[in-house]
């Protein structure tokens, strides 16, 4: 969607790391890897990231470089991973590969019977990361001990609900979907220097004077992953649209406007496909030569890339108190 | 009884050195001088500050506590040129502080002393390594560190006889290497310690560019940074607690 228009309502501010050391954060994993690819990582050369049969395992530089910034502040990860192309980390490549193959034809059978929003979702799920990337980040991640989740479908949808049940203390992502998804708080910028940046549901929906259900309207109407909204209508257009007639019916009514599907995507904010069926295991013990042997020798990534992040988690550095000296 | 006359930019350096670890603090009126010393609530930075009876025009003082909320006063103290003069009263019914600036009265609303958190024990600390540095030197480390981490790296190079302001971050590195001829003083020793940039950062603002900066440190010690201000009768020793290897 465009996250300029939900950027425009959120309401965001800066948190220090002080205050949600010791907290854990149920990760966008596709969202968070990418971003990782696509700023980090693309700057190095290609050779030290392609294997020698070709198989591109960038994310492997990826995962090692971005997990410390969790670690160093003492939070822990729960990385949640979309459904639908992936299965849990057992499965073999083979059949992994029947699954992206299965997930390709149905979005091409989606697109044939022109359901744009199945469409649009199988897309978003299957476009970005590779089944070789997908495999080896499951693979490092368990060496690693983080605990992984796979989503029903939408990740997103799936860690904004384990923030809301309590699970976690916070959703992550670039993204502004959680928002839509009901995420009561989430950590915005994990993969960039500084401090990240904190959204809050109650305090978007309190600042506009919004119920959430009423903030999806409103975000359907301006366009979301799912749909690309009312042809010139913005956040500012699509908020008092809402707010003076109620609801997304009433609003597209009034103002002869129309969206394709709309109850469908209403409903897949509302209420997305999630799972309660997890058991989260947050006493991570990384088996480090292990996940160094899977990473340098097994898919053949330079050392020297990796050494760094590595020594990073290794040392995994926490902040002491200065009663410890009194 | 306390009854005070202070330039305010001496005022204003004191109160800056606090106010970038707590929001409100005790101040202590002895008979020779102000005494603050203060905690953040996660126990990490401290403060400890005394400012002697001879940095004021004017002091008479017989060993109260008063509370502060500090914002108020770094804005009552921020009305006023460098070179005025702040008067200070408190009136002991009311619980107040008479604050008189060229003409300008300000009636200040103490804290009950109380209510705020209790002053720390200084930690008792042994640091092998002396360094004494400019603060611009300081200064000039902490901001290339905070170009790429979010911590830093405090290193003396016992061989070399250097100090080295070091951060790695997930791309880039830093590294600030003083060697003697650059420092005012150096006592080598085992020092190695990593600290939160957030809090160096907010100590670097308070400590002046042209301060000798006393810099103790150790091997995963807390670090002692020490300077004078109003002329060598105020002096505020920081301490930051290391970040250390989890087990």
């Amino acid at each position: 969607m465009g996250n300029a228009d939900l950027r425009a309502l959120a309401a965001l501010s800066d948190v220090a790391w002080a205050d949600i050391e010791g907290s854990v954060v149920a990760v966008d994993a596709h969202n968070w890897l990418y971003r990782y690819l696509t700023t980090t990582v693309k700057w190095t050369r290609d050779e030290i990231y392609t294997t020698e049969g070709g198989e591109e395992v960038a994310n492997l530089v990826g995962v090692v470089q971005g997990l410390p910034k969790f670690f160093e502040h003492d939070l822990t990860p729960v990385f949640v991973f979309d459904g639908g192309v992936t299965e849990l980390k057992s499965a073999e490549v083979a059949e992994r590969r029947e699954k992206r193959e299965r997930a390709e034809e149905r979005l091409a059978e989606a697109r044939e019977r022109g359901d744009q929003v199945e469409a649009a979702r199988l897309s978003a799920r299957t476009q970005r990361l590779t089944d070789v990337i997908l495999e080896t980040t499951h693979g490092l991640l368990d060496l690693l001990d983080v605990p992984v989740i796979e989503a029903p479908a939408e990740g997103e949808a799936q860690a904004a609900h384990m923030a809301r049940v309590g699970d976690v203390d916070y959703a992550g992502s670039e993204d502004y979907d959680t928002l839509l998804f009901g995420a009561p708080l989430t950590l915005r910028q994990l993969t960039s220097k500084g401090a990240p940046e904190l959204m809050d549901l109650d305090a978007t929906l309190d600042r506009h004077d919004l119920t959430l259900e009423q903030l999806v309207d409103v975000a359907i109407l301006c366009g979301t992953d799912f749909n690309s909204g009312v042809s010139g209508v913005g956040p500012k257009t699509a908020l008092s649209a809402i707010k003076e007639h109620g609801d997304l019916w009433a609003a597209m009514e009034a103002n002869d406007w129309h969206v394709e599907n709309a109850d469908r995507i209403r409903e897949l904010f509302r209420d997305p496909p999630v799972t309660d069926d997890y058991a989260l295991d947050l006493d991570l013990n990384p088996d480090l030569d292990a996940a160094r042997d899977y990473v340098t020798d097994e898919w053949e990534v330079d050392a020297d890339e990796v050494e760094r992040g590595f020594e990073r988690i290794e040392a995994s550095v926490v902040q002491t108190g200065l009663d410890r000296w009194t | 009884m306390f009854k005070a006359i202070v330039s305010a930019s001496t005022l204003r350096d004191a109160l800056d050195a606090v106010s970038v670890l707590v929001d409100e603090c005790k101040i202590r009126l002895n008979e020779d001088g102000l005494a603050i010393r203060a905690v953040d609530p996660a126990n990490v930075g401290m403060v400890d500050l005394a400012l002697d009876v001879a940095a004021f025009e004017s002091y008479e003082a017989d060993g109260g506590v008063i509370g502060v909320n500090l914002a108020r006063l770094e804005d009552i103290a921020g009305m006023a040129n460098s070179g005025d003069l702040v008067h200070l009263e408190l009136d002991e019914e009311t619980r107040k502080l008479h604050i008189r600036i060229d003409g300008l009265s300000y009636t200040l609303a103490l804290i009950d002393p109380d209510s705020i958190r209790q002053e720390p024990d200084i930690p008792d600390l042994d640091l092998p390594a002396e360094i004494v540095v400019e603060g611009n030197q300081l200064d000039r480390g902490i901001t290339a560190a905070d170009m790429v981490s979010d911590h830093i790296r405090l290193r003396v190079d016992e061989a070399s006889e250097t100090f080295h302001i070091e951060a790695e971050g997930d791309t880039d590195d830093v590294d600030l290497e003083v060697g003697r001829e650059d420092l005012i003083d150096l006592q080598a020793g085992p020092a190695d310690s990593l600290f939160s940039l957030d809090y160096l950062k907010d100590m670097n603002k308070a400590i002046p560019g042209d301060a000798e900066v006393t810099v103790e440190l150790g091997e995963e010690f807390p670090v002692k940074l020490h300077y004078e201000f109003a002329e060598g009768m105020g002096n505020v020793t920081f301490m930051l607690a290391p970040r250390i290897q989890s087990d």
